[in-house]
């Protein structure tokens, strides 16, 4: 049909072999290691390299089988890799084992953006779209979504938000498996690729939230762009204006049934409709490689570009207008600050929260000096894809442009993450395409993925002394929630806390790293604090847990002595009194004057 | 009926009893499994249908993204008209695939 794709799947029809079997029963064996080592992990997680400080040595020997029984999958026989089913089973388990671990850990949600975007979709169902209350109701789509799902279905919210990293990936993985089989004909370098999607995704994007869902969505899309919307197109010929001209018009659409690319037209601008409605930052990433892949002359339809740009701006300038007027897209723009608040300020704290920023950082080096490696090798073969080196290098046009609260090198990393991780197997795998890989080679790719397994077990969990929440936090959570009268302040010690779930729009939410900035010193804060908890009018209630008392110290903000102080001074001041305490957490009242 | 697909069929009539049987309310695991058909899986299945798609795993990527982008649209829209309630989104959807199965029904008869 279209490019790549035609190739025939030697795999298919094959009889099973014991080696298939076997692969499948290591799968199960790894899983149930890894389930079984992490569900021993004690919550609140005490080590400030997260998880990984605490995870038993068999999590680590099941991460290990599992990708020997990969590889050995992959490597399969003369005739190519193994099954299909043998392969997908794999799959299944090391999304599991990565992005599922925390599930087996506990059964509350980490972070706290999970329990705020279920907030959202409640208090959406409740007031509708008033986009004067924040970003949210300015890119309500997602929220639209959930609030509808999560009624219609009447499953639990939080069990949805628990479960929502395995499915987001799953999604992610089937959107990059369509658009990879356009980019590609070797199974060995397909599978390779959702493989090393998951070992290279530390950034914790995929909790239930707006930009998992417009990932997903822009995958697909992209999936549209390099098949059925695809272009093939001459070398280029040089920047001579004739030549170009010629070039352009020398074009033919990949897929030649005109039917079938007016149907994937029609998805497409679905999809960039959906995405504009869902979320501020994704669009931009979704117009960018639009535009790279058509000034590319690889996608058919030319205008498509001032399509999405055009809905992009009218969504900008009618329903997100009220936070525009507020937040001028390019007020906090620059290189030299992008770089500040996406590194530098990330780059501080205790011992192991710095080790661990770092090993984020060298995976994400490892990954892409291997992707850069790929393409000299590709380039000298004269095989380079430009459509995978556009789609890998885009999202870094975007960098400079927003902050986006000091996320934006995450975000930039992660839309990056399936190219990279495509071009990488160019490195990875035999020159040949096809090339079953030796037995030495087999043996480095497993050790080399073992340890990309470990650098992102640590880079995902890096912080779960802080990010994975107890039962005795949440109790206390939920005690002042219930406890604190409508329009009161709620105010923890720090992001993230578990809260505003249900009762979104119902109290004045606060954290002490907000009200106090930069000087957390208990002389300074105490009484800044205690104002603003004295100076609402109907009270306020102040929640310290364990997890957000650490997030102040790992980070650098405080000390435990200070901390203590700091409560202790808060605690004997006048109208103030403990209404809740449980093993990890203390509920004070403030009583208004 | 002749020349129309058997599956054609089965989906327009799978959203009517399924979009009733969701708004009438089923047991816990079933009301899910019911509501997530008729929302996402059956309207993004009638119109993925639509597209001509035969290459199998991008039809079912598009399933899922048809569906739940036209879950997202319709939910929007009817935030914005303040007529939201998630009986009249299942009711939509219901409608939209009863829709896309007679487009489809027309072109198989054709």
């Amino acid at each position: 049909m279209i490019d790549e794709l035609e190739v025939t799947r030697p795999t298919e029809g094959r009889r099973w072999k014991l080696r298939d079997v076997m692969c499948i029963v290591a799968g199960v064996v790894a899983l149930a290691l890894a389930v079984g080592a992490a569900s021993t992990v004690a919550v609140p997680v005490d080590s400030d390299m997260g998880l990984v400080g605490v995870l038993p040595y068999p999590f680590w020997i099941g991460v290990l089988i599992l990708n020997i029984a990969f590889f050995v999958a992959l490597r399969g026989d003369a005739d190519g890799p193994a099954r299909r089913p043998v392969l997908m089973s794999l799959l299944v388990a090391l999304v599991l084992v990565l992005f599922g671990t925390a599930i087996f850990v506990t059964d509350v949600p980490r972070g706290e953006v999970a329990f705020r975007h279920l907030g959202v979709a409640d208090a959406l169902s409740q007031v509708g779209v008033d986009p004067g209350i924040d970003a949210y109701f300015n890119w309500p789509g997602f929220f639209a979504l959930l609030a509808t799902m999560l009624a219609a279905t009447g499953l639990d919210p939080v069990t949805v938000a628990l479960w929502a990293p395995v499915v987001n990936v799953g999604l992610w993985l089937a959107a990059v498996g369509v658009a990879t089989r356009y980019l590609t004909s070797d199974p060995r370098r397909r599978w390779l690729v959702l493989w090393l999607f998951c070992l290279g995704n530390w950034q914790d994007q995929d909790y239930l939230s707006p930009q998992a869902f417009g990932f997903f969505l822009y995958l697909v899309l992209i999936g549209l762009l390099v098949g059925p919307l695809g272009a093939r197109s001459a070398p280029f010929p040089g920047f001579r204006r004739a030549d170009l001209a010629e070039w352009w018009r020398g074009r033919a659409p990949a897929d030649p049934r005109p039917g079938h690319r007016v149907g994937a037209l029609v998805v497409t601008l679905l999809l960039i409709v959906v995405i504009c409605a869902s979320h501020q930052l994704t669009p931009f990433m979704m117009l960018v490689a639009i535009t790279a892949l058509t000034l590319s002359g690889r996608v058919w339809p030319t205008r498509l570009p001032l399509i999405a740009g055009i809905v992009l701006v009218l969504w900008l300038v009618y329903p997100a207008s009220p936070y525009l007027v507020g937040h001028p897209p390019l007020e906090d723009a620059g290189l030299r600050a992008a770089i500040t608040a996406n590194v530098v300020d990330r780059v501080s704290g205790t011992p192991g929260h710095v080790l661990v920023v770092q090993l984020r950082v060298l995976l994400t080096v490892v990954l892409w000096a291997l992707a850069a490696a790929g393409a000299v090798r590709d380039w000298r073969r004269g095989r380079l894809d430009i459509r995978v080196i556009l789609l890998a290098l885009s999202p870094l046009l975007i960098f400079p442009v927003q902050m986006y609260g000091g996320e934006m090198l995450i975000r930039v990393s992660l839309f990056a993450l399936p190219f990279i991780a495509l071009q990488a197997c160019s490195i990875l795998l035999p020159t040949d395409d096809g090339a079953r890989p030796s037995s030495r080679g087999t043996g480095v790719l497993v050790v080399t993925c073992f340890l990309l397994a470990a650098l992102t077990v640590t880079g995902r969990f890096g912080n779960a002394q802080y990010d994975v929440f107890a039962d005795s936090e949440i109790a206390a959570i939920d005690a002042a929630e219930r406890m604190a009268p409508p329009d009161s302040a709620i105010i923890s010690a720090a992001h993230p806390t578990p809260w505003r779930d249900d009762a979104y729009l119902d109290h004045r939410y606060r954290t002490i790293e907000d009200l106090c900035e930069q000087d957390l010193t208990p002389s300074t804060c105490g009484p800044t604090v205690y104002d603003f908890a004295r100076g609402n009018a109907e009270g306020a209630y102040l929640v310290l847990m364990s997890s957000a008392e650490a997030s102040l110290v790992i980070q650098g903000d405080t000390s435990t002595r200070d901390f203590a102080e700091l409560e202790r001074w808060l605690r004997t001041q006048q109208g103030v009194q403990l209404a809740f305490r449980d093993a990890h957490a203390r509920v004070y009242e403030v009583v208004a004057p | 009926m002749s020349g129309v697909n058997r599956l054609t069929v089965a989906l327009g009539l799978s959203a009517i009893v399924l979009s009733v049987a969701t708004i009438v309310g089923l047991p816990a695991p079933l009301q899910a499994v019911a509501a997530i058909a008729v929302l996402v899986l059956l309207p993004g299945q009638a119109l993925a249908r639509l597209t001509q798609v035969t290459d199998v795993a991008l039809a079912v990527v598009l399933v899922l993204a048809i569906g739940l982008g036209t879950l997202t649209v319709v939910s929007t829209a009817m935030f914005y008209l303040a007529l939201w309630s998630w009986q009249a989104c299942v009711v939509t959807m219901g409608v939209i695939t009863v829709l896309a199965c007679i487009v489809r029904a027309r072109q198989e008869v054709a």
